[in-house]
Parts: structure tokens; C-alpha cells; sequence
């Protein structure tokens, strides 16, 4: 299980103070208004922000002194996950090791990997050389390759259209159902996971507002509020 | 029947074609003259030669520096950072007849290093003239530029990958290969073209610095031709030579290697994960001292000049402030006019007329002044302007005209991107409503342009100001510039004064691209 116990971050123009608990194989779709500290939230998970205070584990272990690259999770961000001068395949192979001295093995996890996110045969492609879906497939391929259990998924389809961004986001599902991963993951449309997210958190104003099911989040008094939070974005 | 006037673009192109082809033409048919290029022999080998291998020598030590000093900088944060940022970004204006005064001052016969030797008891000489004297100068003004831009490439690394390489524990190697190098191989090619290109034309420097006849670029070979054998002949030959290498260069470096747009990214503010690292720790620490060590003493010299900035202050050096000024703001006028036209010219065809191979020769014409010699220009268009008026004049023509066609390329940057912009995104509603001409101009084009056009007005301005190039051919009692100035002062062993003057240059021509970054930043 993820926990998040008043974990505290502080800018001269910003304050963040975080309560939140995910269960081990869960999927958590984070909403909220622009400017409302969701990136913040999974930032700090990542290790790129450090909390002056409280407590964050997962699983039981303390991430809070671990360095980014020791922590058990992986990131996708919302665009630029892709090395422009690397292949599809050496970009998810990153996921697995640096220094891109693959076994045979490995290359044909890559490979098996490309496949299980529908892009068999891009091996070789650049990202320049594919479309916006099929590049954020290439970082999810990397995110799931890496083996990593916590997978934070920053807004990562919203630069897609309407219908491909639910397509994408029914990969995640299906994907997420054959591994053990924990998926947390921002979003501005609340309607495109309702029905496969298993918990939902509202998040404005650096803190966690609210945590339950999507159901029941929607149809709680934040109905508003996540209304106005959707038009704006 | 109506006809209908051509685009004011297509008739600035025209013009200026006409005038470099005229130039050609005067120098070539003057006297009845045939001129032979093999008679220039072994000496145009020899200056070719010793062109192409300073030019080499120049880029390769300025890149050494430029990417060094970039790589440490980007990877280091301490106090007067930002000082030293502005300062490199000064030297893209500073102008080369004050960076030869800061070669003499540091390294010349009587500098701070032969003083200081022989302090220490060493009197063996040694000359600055030739390829020391020339490649240390290259270098201090190219060297900052390469940093500035490397600098600013790798400021565009999306902060994404910053992440993703800590989140990946990228070793630093594995950072300079993913993140590092892509930057740096997408910019060096362009950045080393241009500075070949600018070490290979040098003038101010390879005069006062080669040390005599055998160490000429051929735009020095050709003022020579000019200045000392009035061989219009040699001239036109010279120059064509010149025309044909920098054009080649110039078209490959407009065309192969365009920088890639740069895109959306997280603005936030990243720390390098490689930062931490201690072996790359003693490697930024010695790159800039080593850089500091080069580069502070040069710059230093010319702030020397403010303890001789009240003798220097006299009718003469005011005469030559008002000329310099005067010359300045007329290239300035004239580069931002001709800019203008050519940009709207492109715009109309690009967006239009469809028609964006013509779009693209308009982009490129500006370019290509770059490539034409400025003194064979001058010679020509000399030739033909004292066929119609008075020769003595012609200095006072020819200066503002010659430095403002070469800040044309610079103002077309400022102006050229913004006109396709307000085309793009107000261009069809203004043709619904009719509005056309001047009034698009005034009331669609000038809210977006004024700042951008300021900003490029500002810059070829302090070009202008700084420029010791066609004053060499005019100068004399008649006509000082501030630049000219400093040039008789150098001659003339008058380091301090020299200094000071130097000193007057430095300033005006930072303070107008100052105002040019700020210009262009607000306009952004």
C-alpha cells in the first residue's frame, strides 16, 4: 500500500500538504483544477520534490530518503518521455538498462513489450516518426518494462483526442490486470476512468480535498467544484 | 488597363542584387581593364591558404572553450553566474577592433605578460604578430558566442528528461550521451559553420594582428588590392573567390542545418543529477578557471580605459561619437526598411501566393550579404557612384549603406518571424475586411513588430557602431569614427587612450544590445 501521511512541501507561492492511501494494485485517478498540486503530488512520490515532513512509504518501505532512481516507481509524463535520437525500442530498453547493453533476452523482452502496447514493428522508429499515442505507448511500454511496482502516470493522454485518449486509458487497464503494478494517474476528465479506476482523489489547493470511489466522488457535494476544475482545463 | 506595381520586397530584392551585380560589374569593366586571375599566382594560394587554416585553427579553439565553458556552466550554479552570462553574451556585439586592443594590451610588446616577465628578470621577446596574435583574438570573441549558444541549447533539454534521467539513474556518461551530445551534435555543425565563416572574412583582427603580407585573409588581400595598388582587377577577382566560398558555406548552413523548433516543456527549474558528481567537479572547476584565466585579463584591459576616459574627452573624440552615431542610426533605418520589405515580401509568398521555394530565396537574399565582400562592394559601387556626383562624398554614403545591407541578416531574425505570425493568425480575417497595404501594416502587423523591430534596430545599430570595416578605406581627417579612433590610437602606441576609447565603444554598443535582448524578450 502507498501512504502519504501529511507529507509537507513549502514555495514562497505555494503550499502543499498531502494525506492519501492507494492499495497495492489499485488504479487512482487523480483530478482536480490547474494549479491545484496534482503533479506536485506525484512529483513528490517520484522523488523529483522532497517533503519537509510526514510520512510516504509504499509497501511498507520508507521512500522519503531514497534517491529518485531507488525508489520502486516509474513516471510517464504528459509529453517529451522520449529521446528524440533513440529508437522506439532503445527508449523502452532505457527502462531497463541505461546503458543500452542489452542480452538477447532483454532485446526480446523489448520487443514482446512493443507488442503488448499494439506496436509491433515500430522497433526501429523514432519518436519523430510517430504519432502522439504511439509515442506515449513507447513510455508506458518503458514504465511497465522497468518492472517498477508504482507506475505515476502525469496527465499523460491529454494531448490526445477524445477518442483515442479512452483507447490509450483501456490499454493501461488491460495492461495493469496481467501485472502486479499500483497506477496512480492525473487526469482532467474524471468520465474517462469512472468505470476502471478503483479509487478517485480530488486535489486542490495542494491537499488531498477528498478519497473514495469514483462513484462515489462524483456524486459527493465536489460535483461542482470537479465540474469547473474540467471546463477549466 | 491598370498595372499592377510589384511588392515593395520584390523591388528591395531587385535593388539589392542590382547594386552587388553593378559593384561586380564597375570593378570588372573599369579602365577597360582585363582582369587575370592568374596573375594573382602563388600569392592568392597563399592567402587562401593561410585563410582556411586560421579560420580552421580559430573554430576549432573557440569550440574547445565555447563547449567546455557551456557544459560547466550548465552544470554548475555559484555567485556572479549571471554576471558571467552577460558578459558572454557581450562579446556578440563587441566590436574586433577593440578586441585587437585587448590582445595588444595583454600580450602585445609592451602588455601586462611581457611587463610582468620582465618583472621576473626575462627579456626574451616574443611577437604577438601572425598566428598568436590572430587565433587569441578569434578565440576571445568566439569563444563566449559558442558558450552563449551551446548554453541556450542545452537550456531547452526538456526538464521531462532531466527527470527521467534521475528517475533512471543515468551515470554521467550516460547524461552526456542522451542529453548532452544530442544538443550538441544538432548545434556545433551551424555554430561551426557560422564561426568559420566570420574567421575566414576576418578583417580588423588579421590587419592589425597578421604582422605583414604574407598573413592575409583575402579580405584583407582585397583591401589591400584597394588601399595600396588601386587594382580594381585583382579586386574583382579577389572577391569573387571570397563570394563563392562564404556563399557555398552560407547555403549550407541555411539549408542543412536549420535548428529544430523547440517545444512545449515544464519551465520549472531542474538540477543536473550529474552535478554531484566529483570528477566532473574538477573538470568545470578547471575549464573555467582555465577559461577565466583567458578571458578575464582581455576583457579586463578595456575597463582599464576608464581611468583615462576624462583625457580622452576632446572635440575629436565627440566628432567621431557624432559620426559613429550618425552612421549607426542611418544603417539602421536602412537595415530595418530593407528587413521589412524582404520579410513582407516572403510572407506574401509563403502564406499567400503559395509559393514557398520563392518565399525561400527571399529568407535566404539577407543571408547571402553575409558572403559579399564589403570592400569589393564598396569599390564597385564607388566606381560608380563618382561617375554621377561628387567622389568625396562617397564615404559618407557608402558607410551607412555597406553596414546596413550587412545588418540586414540580423533584422530580418527579429522582424521575419513575427510578420508570418500576425499572417497566420489575423492574415484571413484581414482580407475579409479588406484591409490591405499600409493600413494591414499599421493597424495588423506594427502592435506585434514595433518591439521585434526596435530589437533589430538596436542591434544592427551597435554592429554599426562597433564596425571597423569600410572606415578603414574612407577614414582619414575628414572622416573619424569612433572605431577609427581607436585604430590610429593603437597605431600609434597610445595604448591608454586607446583603452579608453575602447572602453566608449564596448559601452554604447552593450547598452543597445541590451536593449535589443530586452526589446525582443518583451516582444516574446
Amino acid at each position: 500500500m502507498l501512504v502519504i501521511e501529511d507529507c509537507r512541501l513549502t514555495w514562497p507561492d505555494f503550499e502543499a500538504d498531502y494525506v492519501l492511501s492507494v492499495k497495492t494494485g489499485n488504479l487512482c485517478a487523480v483530478i482536480g483544477p490547474s494549479g491545484g498540486g496534482k503533479t506536485t503530488l506525484l512529483h513528490m512520490i517520484a522523488g523529483f520534490e522532497r517533503p519537509e515532513s510526514g510520512t510516504l512509504t509504499f509497501n511498507g518501505q520508507n521512500l522519503r530518503p531514497l534517491e529518485p532512481a531507488k525508489r520502486p516507481v516509474a513516471i510517464v509524463f504528459q509529453d517529451h518521455n522520449l529521446f528524440p535520437h533513440l529508437s522506439a525500442a532503445q527508449n523502452v530498453a532505457l527502462g531497463l538498462r541505461p546503458s543500452l547493453r542489452l542480452s538477447a533476452d532483454e532485446r526480446l523482452l523489448v520487443s514482446e513489450m512493443l507488442e503488448s502496447v499494439d506496436l509491433k514493428g515500430f522497433e526501429e522508429r523514432r519518436p519523430g516518426e510517430m504519432s502522439g499515442g504511439q509515442r506515449q505507448r513507447v513510455a508506458l511500454a518503458r514504465a511497465l518494462i522497468s518492472g517498477r511496482p508504482l507506475i505515476l502516470l502525469d496527465e499523460p493522454f491529454s494531448s490526445l483526442d477524445p477518442g483515442l485518449r479512452r483507447d490509450m486509458i483501456l490499454l493501461v487497464d488491460a495492461l495493469r490486470r496481467k501485472r502486479p503494478v499500483t497506477i496512480i494517474m492525473t487526469i482532467h476528465t474524471p468520465e474517462d476512468v469512472a468505470d476502471i479506476a478503483d479509487q478517485m482523489a480530488f486535489v486542490a489547493d495542494g491537499r488531498v480535498v477528498a478519497s473514495g470511489r469514483p462513484a462515489d466522488i462524483l456524486s459527493s457535494n465536489l460535483a461542482p467544484r470537479i465540474a469547473a476544475a474540467v471546463s477549466d482545463s | 488597363m491598370t498595372m499592377k506595381l510589384p511588392h515593395p520586397g520584390s523591388l528591395v530584392a531587385f535593388a539589392i542584387l542590382g547594386l552587388v551585380a553593378g559593384g561586380f560589374i564597375a570593378l570588372v569593366t573599369f579602365d577597360g581593364g582585363t582582369p587575370a586571375l592568374f596573375s594573382i599566382g602563388p600569392y592568392l594560394w597563399r592567402v587562401l591558404a593561410f585563410s582556411v587554416v586560421q579560420a580552421t585553427l580559430s573554430t576549432v579553439l573557440s569550440l574547445a572553450l565555447g563547449i567546455g565553458l557551456a557544459l560547466a556552466l550548465a552544470r554548475r550554479r555559484f555567485p556572479g553566474r549571471d554576471l558571467v552570462l552577460a558578459a558572454l553574451s557581450t562579446t556578440m556585439v563587441m566590436p574586433t577592433i577593440v578586441a585587437v586592443f585587448a590582445v595588444f594590451a595583454v600580450y602585445g610588446r609592451s602588455g601586462w605578460i611581457a611587463e610582468g616577465l620582465a618583472l621576473l628578470g626575462w627579456e626574451g621577446g616574443f611577437s604577438i604578430f601572425g598566428y598568436p596574435g590572430i587565433l587569441i583574438a578569434h578565440v576571445f570573441l568566439n569563444g563566449p558566442f559558442v558558450a552563449r549558444i551551446t548554453l541556450d541549447g542545452l537550456n531547452q533539454v526538456p526538464a521531462e528528461h532531466w527527470r527521467l534521467a534521475t528517475a533512471f539513474g543515468f551515470t554521467p556518461f550516460q547524461i552526456f550521451r542522451h542529453l548532452d551530445w544530442p544538443v550538441l551534435r544538432g548545434e556545433l555543425p551551424g555554430i561551426a559553420g557560422l564561426i568559420f565563416l566570420i574567421c575566414f572574412k576576418s578583417f580588423a583582427i588579421v590587419l592589425a594582428l597578421g604582422g605583414g603580407p604574407s598573413r592575409s585573409t583575402l579580405e584583407v588581400a582585397i583591401f589591400e588590392a584597394l588601399k595600396i595598388d588601386l587594382d580594381f582587377g585583382r579586386v574583382a577577382w579577389l572577391a569573387l573567390i571570397q563570394l563563392t566560398i562564404c556563399l557555398s558555406m552560407t547555403a549550407l548552413l541555411h539549408w542543412a542545418f536549420t535548428r529544430p523548433p523547440v517545444g512545449h516543456t515544464i519551465r520549472s527549474l531542474v538540477h543536473r543529477p550529474d552535478a554531484k558528481n566529483n570528477g566532473l567537479k574538477a573538470l568545470d572547476t578547471v575549464v573555467l578557471a582555465v577559461s577565466a584565466v583567458f578571458i578575464a585579463p582581455l576583457a579586463f584591459s578595456v575597463l582599464t580605459g576608464i581611468r583615462n576616459m576624462l583625457d580622452v574627452i576632446d572635440a575629436d573624440l565627440l566628432r567621431a561619437f557624432v559620426t559613429s552615431l550618425a552612421i549607426a542610426t542611418a544603417a539602421a533605418v536602412l537595415a530595418c526598411i530593407l528587413a521589412l520589405a524582404l520579410a513582407s515580401a516572403a510572407r506574401r509568398r509563403r502564406i499567400v501566393l503559395r509559393s514557398p521555394r520563392i518565399a525561400a530565396l527571399y529568407d535566404f537574399l539577407p543571408d547571402t550579404l553575409l558572403a559579399v565582400p564589403p570592400f569589393a562592394l564598396t569599390a564597385g559601387l564607388f566606381l560608380m557612384i563618382q561617375r554621377f556626383g561628387d567622389p568625396s562624398a562617397a564615404g559618407l554614403i557608402l558607410l551607412p549603406l555597406i553596414n546596413g545591407l550587412a545588418a540586414v541578416p540580423f533584422a530580418y531574425r527579429y522582424v521575419a518571424p513575427h510578420l508570418l505570425t500576425t499572417e497566420e493568425r489575423y492574415g484571413r480575417v484581414a482580407a475579409s475586411l479588406g484591409i490591405t497595404g499600409w493600413s494591414k501594416l499599421t493597424i495588423m502587423d506594427w502592435p506585434v513588430l514595433k518591439r521585434p523591430l526596435a530589437a533589430g534596430f538596436a542591434l544592427a545599430m551597435a554592429l554599426s557602431f562597433g564596425d571597423f570595416g569600410i572606415i578603414a578605406l574612407f577614414g582619414g581627417t575628414e572622416l573619424v569614427t569612433l572605431p577609427y579612433l581607436l585604430y590610429e590610437r593603437l597605431g600609434a602606441y597610445r595604448l591608454d587612450e586607446a583603452a579608453a576609447i575602447g572602453l566608449v565603444i564596448v559601452l554604447f554598443a552593450v547598452l543597445l544590445a541590451h536593449a535589443s535582448g530586452r526589446l525582443s524578450d518583451a516582444g516574446d
